[in-house]
């Protein structure tokens, strides 16, 4: 639905190299597939959103219906989507979110600002030098 | 000198010897050790003993575990309902009082209030005197005022609100405490919380394992956000959940319907599931729009929302996830030229890090820095049309090794370099390989011989 704001992803290649190549910008990665409505609700947000956070940020939609995604799916232990994910140059960004998995935000946003506050969550101590604002990275 | 067993404070000045000529030790009466869980004569050095050390941290950790629970209910005061009240007791070891929750009206009243007093503080500075818990140490086993204060903020607004919204029909369970539609979530939710894991593991149909530890805010936090593997628990197994199914009546969704004010400054994160766990929530309430097209649950969710869930196509492969600490796939070796792990720094030390179009505004302790740079190089070289340098060939291990207790690693080193030189003059049949054969025993070969 909104996937001609937010890329698609199908092969793990454009998968690796988003995550290789997105320097110092947090590649945000939705697991889940178009046409379950709560991916819908979360693609909304996130399009809404990916032009607030594009200085800082860069959102892709991983199909996970795809065979060369498994390899994904299967790392990142994802069972329910949609799965979001964060990086960092190239590193898999852990966050405390209140649930027992840090190591994905599952589920939809609420409202655009949620996500935002997440993306700054990961993206705000790399830029300072404090890293007070990384207390809830892990 | 007759030795009493003593249950009290030490005597400070240890009776000076008598009979014994020894002048190191000093026979003090004896005393018991709360934290070793026995008695002693060594007096004042008791709590420099390493044992006792080791033991003492045992115990100070035991207890810190509880006390994070009743932190939880300070950030996120919840109703008690009072059948639940006699099993929520606390045993505080710093004043060995048993702390009960009867009477209270939210969870670890008695205890947050009795972490905060002034008696306490007393017994917990004595303590950590007596038993060498470090003094810098007592802010962690105490709840500041300040904190006491807000969470009373908290409940009283907890309190009125429960009072204001008369439709207990939301999700959330805001309703007073006699509020018969949530009545029967108190008392599983207390089961559920305190055998969560449990619990967890035997509902779950199907072959994903919840994860092993458990964040201290329980599947619950003030935000809403659930933990997957509580989703799977809802959608799947109504059955052995009984305030899901008593409650989806009332709780029903209906977002579209109704809409809730939020209590909290913030907006969180909404997680489409939160609906589920309403049932346990402290009583934040959740702002819904109604223009969001919120979606309805599907399936077997009796109005509560449901998360797709992901069949997982092979069983548990040796490869290891996230979770288990493999590699990750995209730094696998597709290009055979990147093998650093992510987490290693010494990457940098391959690049130069002198770069002039460095941008000043870059932490450079930011994560993942040194990649950053590399990366870089490497994309602007690509974009140049150059190869990109592979620096990491196959002798970027020591792959030597000598006897070296003479002479130095350099040595050892050129000898090495020396003999791959003749080598590759030689080529490789140079030495005629060692065949490893099977070993033959001394009998057989005996055998063999005759």
């Amino acid at each position: 639905m909104s996937s001609y704001l937010l890329t698609v992803l199908t092969k793990k290649q454009e998968v690796d190299t988003i995550i290789r190549d997105t320097i110092d910008k947090v590649p945000v990665l939705r697991f889940g597939r178009a046409s379950d409505p709560v991916c819908l609700q979360l693609d909304n947000v996130l399009s809404k959103s990916a032009r607030e956070v594009s200085k800082f940020a860069s959102v892709a939609l991983v199909d996970i219906d795809s065979n060369e995604i498994q390899v994904y799916v299967k790392y990142f232990d994802i069972t329910f989507i949609p799965s979001t994910v964060f990086f960092f140059n190239a590193h898999h960004m852990k966050m405390d979110f209140g649930t027992a998995d840090h190591t994905k935000w599952v589920g939809a946003f609420h409202k655009k600002q949620d996500f935002v506050d997440v993306v700054e969550v990961y993206v705000a101590p790399q830029k300072l030098n404090d890293f007070k604002a990384s207390a809830l990275l892990l | 000198m007759e030795e009493k067993l003593k249950a009290q404070k030490p005597n400070p000045n240890p009776n000076p010897k008598t009979n014994t000529a020894k002048k190191k030790k000093k026979k003090s009466e004896y005393e018991f050790c709360k934290v070793c869980n026995l008695n002693h004569d060594q007096g004042q050095r008791h709590k420099y003993f390493p044992s006792h050390k080791s033991s003492l941290s045992n115990f100070l950790s035991r207890f810190q575990t509880k006390l994070s629970d009743v932190r939880f209910f300070l950030k996120n005061p919840s109703p008690l309902r009072p059948e639940l009240a006699s099993k929520n007791r606390f045993w505080c070891v710093f004043c060995d009082s048993d702390i009960d929750e009867i009477g209270s009206s939210f969870a670890c009243y008695n205890a947050i209030n009795h972490l905060a007093s002034a008696d306490h503080l007393k017994n917990l500075k004595h303590f950590l005197w007596k038993y060498g818990g470090g003094m810098d140490r007592v802010d962690a086993f105490r709840i500041w005022e300040a904190d006491v204060a807000k969470w009373e903020k908290k409940c009283i607004s907890l309190k009125s609100d429960a009072v204001s919204s008369s439709q207990g029909a939301i999700g959330p369970e805001i309703g007073p405490l006699n509020d018969i539609h949530n009545e029967n979530n108190y008392g599983n939710i207390d089961n559920f919380e305190n055998s969560s894991i449990q619990s967890v593991k035997s509902s779950l149909s199907n072959g994903v394992m919840p994860l092993q530890y458990y964040t201290n805010e329980y599947q619950v936090s003030h935000s809403g956000l659930y933990e997957a593997t509580n989703v799977g628990m809802f959608a799947h197994d109504f059955g052995s959940f009984l305030p899901a199914e008593t409650c989806s009546d009332t709780n029903l969704w209906n977002l579209k319907d109704i809409r809730v004010n939020r209590n909290s400054q913030h907006s969180f994160p909404y997680n489409s599931y939160s609906s589920a766990d309403g049932s346990f929530s402290n009583g934040r309430m959740f702002q819904v729009h109604e223009d969001e097209g919120i979606v309805k649950g599907e399936s077997s969710s009796h109005g509560l929302q449901n998360l797709a869930r992901i069949s997982t196509l092979a069983p548990e492969e040796a490869r290891g996830n996230v979770h288990t600490g493999a590699p990750p796939p995209w730094l696998e070796a597709t290009e055979a030229s990147q093998i650093d792990a992510p987490l290693k720094p010494a990457a940098g030390s391959l690049v130069p890090l002198n770069k002039s179009g460095k941008s000043k505004k870059l932490n450079p302790k930011r994560v993942g820095a040194a990649w950053a740079e590399k990366r870089k190089i490497e994309l602007e070289m690509e974009k140049r049309g150059e190869i990109v340098k592979n620096d990491c060939d196959a002798n970027w291990l020591p792959n030597f090794g000598r006897v070296w207790q003479s002479g130095s690693r350099k040595e050892s080193r050129k000898e090495f370099e020396m003999e791959k030189q003749k080598l590759l003059k030689l080529g490789s049949q140079s030495e005629i390989p060692i065949e490893i054969q099977p070993y033959v025993s001394k009998r057989m070969r005996t055998e063999a011989g005759e």
